[in-house]
């Protein structure tokens, strides 16, 4: 049989085509499934959307109301800032998608264009780098056009808008990717890490010297139009964010008259045209490079020579695995395994220190800012739920999985002389302490920072035990009951539904601490700071020490409670298991 | 069929595969053995276009890999040693998409993957996502894919991996009849009762040189024992290769 090569239109086809079946698949099985999940993540988008839709509802009737031309200078800001994210966000996702992905191994050896399988995983990447934008820009864009009484043009216009625009810097990433792969295979790690770097030390002299070095005193009239004039420099013609800002204020404006209106929107239809036909030609450009480039650079890649390291003990894991008792000796074994493993996985510890740095960055700077007794209360409180939230993302992400994990290589386990209470000790004995340490840290420079008084900073710190403790048991616990020993992936495996309900109960976990001690500690405060709280003898109680005293008598026979229970139940349930 | 004229590959200052000539014409079944890092899996990414040669031309039907490469990958089937199939896709339906691939017309189409799903025996799981298939499900799923459009060369890396005795034989029996239909097979294997049994010709690669090159028939009269068995004169082959490698290297 002679058969034949498929034309661009054909190859284009089939490329939805795949993508069409692959998602209603994934839809139905979901549904099928994974109903709770589903419902649980449709129910959370949903609350996430109408939150920041009334926030930006709000932030814009105040901001219309004092300076309207304030917009334009925001939305240029939040939209360039947005570019160079999304520039940076596709060419790594190019990256794994066009060189390190299975996939594009098997579309190699296909009779397929090297333009259509990058047409192909640049749609996946797009997707995947502008779902945050469009669940963040579309509820402000919608209160934008609501707040200021748009045309009902503004809000059909809103979506070719948004997708022409992501196009733009999508492409631009891929082009820098492929370039990068292609010209400079050698290079590629130096290239990258020096571009990294660069851009790092631009964004953060950029930060400096818009909100930094700026001469007046901090949060007045005169630092808030020093802070706007230093953003100017977002407001380049020459930049596609400045026309998506541009067009979209003015497919806004509702005129006087219907012609104002008219042709105000007529302008708004030019800037669409112009982001348009950027976006086609940056789409043309990045076809071309790939083109010329994909299947050499793939081939680049291929023929690199790894670097194979020799690895040491470290000293850490040489101290855990000689020191202490013989009793206790095959969890630290366990222990430093773990350690092990976690330091050689470079997802696992650039995701902590990247979150927990961004952190520990924020609440440093806090020192920058002169609250009152009260709102530095209030903040404190809000870290202390930042701090835990976050935990639980790490702890339902890697911790969960880590027992189903080592279901795969449980018959080098079941050889071992240890009990399976001990593999799940030492996996909660890891997380516990690896997640108290930076935990307690920021608790501390983040109440340090504030000038929170002794006694508040001892029942954040009562707090943050109980939360490492908490979320540590659940995740753990939560593991041990509900493996998935088929799955080798740890985010499908913490994308399930054990744990997703790990995930919700962590959450639950954290409400019920901080707003626990949130409400009698920030009382108290309160108390303290203006006096007795007459006529509200609820909040009198609350405020007062006795009140404090409780919280803490909740707080921690709580925490114990939340490590405990999950850790005895997933311990039973481990035992019986047969893998 | 396929042809490799002096053909290099390198990884760093390291020689994967060294100014490698070899011609494999259509309808017959080629197997490549050698030990671990030979250049077996380098050869094979070469022959279907992974990686361009450092130096040398990779031609399949006349068409050479680097300038004509959709052309080449339209003769070819190509069975990995870790195949890849989408999770998300049912068996028929990753059928169905390799078939449009090729440009195959629809009511051609479903006879063939109806012709496969039959061949190896997928009726039971051809409508499950693949990711509930087990390794054996998934390689003869992968088989049936290269096979659907009938290529005229079919490369398959280390194949029998996975495949439980029934689907072996349903292979062998499949690749003995295609060649006698004129398709050209270039198979790396570490199974030399498989390459003794099925091979019309085969090479023995060491450290990036093909180190013999014939019928099996054609290697015992080269070493010259004719009692001894394939597995020994193998192992004679690649050690006293390496040996000498690591000689040259030690005088260096």
């Amino acid at each position: 049989m002679q058969n034949q090569l498929l034309d661009i239109p054909q190859e284009n086809q089939l490329s939805r085509k795949l993508r069409r079946t692959i998602a209603w698949n994934v839809v139905t099985s979901i549904v099928r499934q994974s109903r709770f999940r589903f419902g649980l993540v449709l129910v959370l988008s949903l609350i996430f959307w109408a939150a920041v839709f009334c926030l930006f509802y709000d932030a814009f009737n105040f901001i219309d109301s004092m300076h309207a031309e304030v917009m334009s200078l925001l939305f240029n800001t939040f939209f360039s800032a947005l570019m160079v994210m999304m520039i940076f966000s596709t060419g790594i996702l190019m990256y794994g998608g066009l060189y390190r992905s299975a996939e594009s191994s098997f579309l190699l050896t296909c009779p397929l264009r090297a333009e259509a399988i990058h047409a192909h995983k640049l749609t996946e990447a797009l997707w995947f780098s502008s779902w945050g934008f469009i669940l963040l820009g579309s509820p402000m864009l919608i209160a934008y056009g609501i707040v200021r009484d748009a045309p009902w043009s503004f809000f059909i216009m809103l979506l070719p808008f948004i997708v022409t625009f992501v196009v733009i810097p999508a492409s631009i990433g891929s082009i820098l990717c492929m370039l990068v792969v292609a010209g400079l295979p050698r290079l590629r790690l130096h290239a990258l890490s020096i571009s990294l770097a660069v851009a790092a030390i631009g964004i953060l002299w950029g930060l400096w010297a818009t909100f930094g070095a700026v001469q007046s005193q901090l949060l007045t009239a005169a630092w808030f139009e020093e802070t706007l004039s230093r953003l100017a420099m977002t407001e380049q013609v020459f930049l596609p964010s400045w026309w998506l800002s541009s067009g979209l204020l003015d497919a806004a404006l509702r005129g006087e008259s219907r012609e104002l209106t008219y042709k105000s929107t007529l302008e708004a239809l030019n800037f669409l045209g112009l982001i348009l036909a950027n976006a086609l030609l940056l789409s043309l450009l990045a076809s071309w490079t790939a083109r010329w480039t994909y299947r050499k650079g793939y081939s680049n890649l291929q023929a690199e020579v790894p670097i194979r390291r020799h690895r040491q003990l470290f000293w850490l894991d040489e101290l855990l695995s000689r020191t202490g008792s013989r009793i206790g000796n095959p969890i630290r074994l366990l222990l430093v395994k773990d350690l092990q493993v976690f330091r050689r996985d470079v997802t696992q510890w650039s995701q902590f220190v990247i979150f927990f740095g961004l952190l520990g960055l924020y609440f440093y700077n806090l020192r920058s800012f002169n609250y009152t007794h009260v709102y530095a209360s209030l903040i404190g409180h809000l870290n202390l739920a930042v701090v835990g939230l976050i935990l639980s993302t790490f702890t339902t992400r890697f911790v969960f999985p880590s027992i189903s994990l080592e279901g795969r290589r449980f018959w080098i386990l079941g050889l071992l002389p240890i009990h399976r209470d001990q593999i799940v000790w030492s996996k909660f004995l890891f997380s516990f302490v690896g997640s108290l340490v930076p935990c307690l840290g920021l608790i501390v420079l983040s109440d340090s920072m504030l000038r929170l008084p002794w006694g508040t900073v001892f029942v954040h710190l009562t707090c943050c035990l109980a939360l490492c403790g908490g979320l540590s048991g659940i995740a753990v616990g939560m593991g041990a009951s509900m493996p998935n020993f088929r799955e080798s992936s740890p985010a499908k495996i913490a994308a399930g539904f054990g744990g997703t309900l790990s995930l919700v109960l962590s959450a639950m976990f954290i409400i019920l601490i901080v707003i626990t001690v949130g409400f009698t500690n920030h009382f108290n405060l309160l108390q303290q700071t203006v006096g007795q709280l007459q006529g509200n003898t609820a909040n009198w109680l609350l405020g007062s020490s006795g009140g404090q005293v409780a919280s803490i008598l909740i707080v921690v026979p709580g925490g114990l409670l939340a490590t405990f229970l999950p850790l005895v139940l997933g311990i039973r349930a481990f035992r019986k298991l047969e893998p | 069929m396929i042809q490799f004229e002096h053909a290099t590959r390198t990884y760093g200052s390291k020689v994967a595969v060294s100014d490698l000539s070899l011609t494999i014409p259509s309808g017959e079944l080629f197997a490549l053995l050698g030990p671990n890092g030979a250049g077996k899996t380098t050869t094979i990414k070469m022959l279907v276009g992974l990686l361009r040669p450092s130096g040398g031309v990779v031609r399949v039907c006349g068409h050479d890999l680097i300038t004509e490469t959709r052309s080449a990958h339209l003769h070819l089937g190509y069975v990995p040693d870790e195949p890849y199939l989408y999770d998300k896709l049912t068996g028929h339906e990753f059928l169905r998409f390799i078939a449009d691939m090729y440009r195959i017309p629809r009511d051609l189409s479903q006879e063939y993957i109806k012709r496969e799903i039959d061949r190896f025996e997928l009726h039971e799981f051809a409508n499950e996502l693949a990711e509930n298939y087990s390794l054996g499900m998934r390689q003869r799923l992968v088989f049936a894919a290269a096979f659907l459009h009938d290529p005229d060369v079919l490369v398959l890396d280390e194949p029998m991996v996975g495949l439980d005795p029934r689907s072996v034989r349903i292979v062998k029996d499949l690749l003995k009849a295609k060649t006698a239909d004129g398709m050209t097979v270039f198979m790396s294997t570490h199974t030399l009762a498989m390459a003794e049994e099925m091979a019309d010709r085969m090479g023995i690669m060491v450290q990036g040189d093909l180190k013999f090159l014939g019928t099996v028939s054609e290697l015992r009269e080269q070493v010259d024992v004719e009692t001894r068995s394939l597995e020994n004169l193998y192992l004679e082959i690649t050690s006293s290769s390496t040996e000498r490698q690591r000689e040259l290297s030690d005088d260096t």
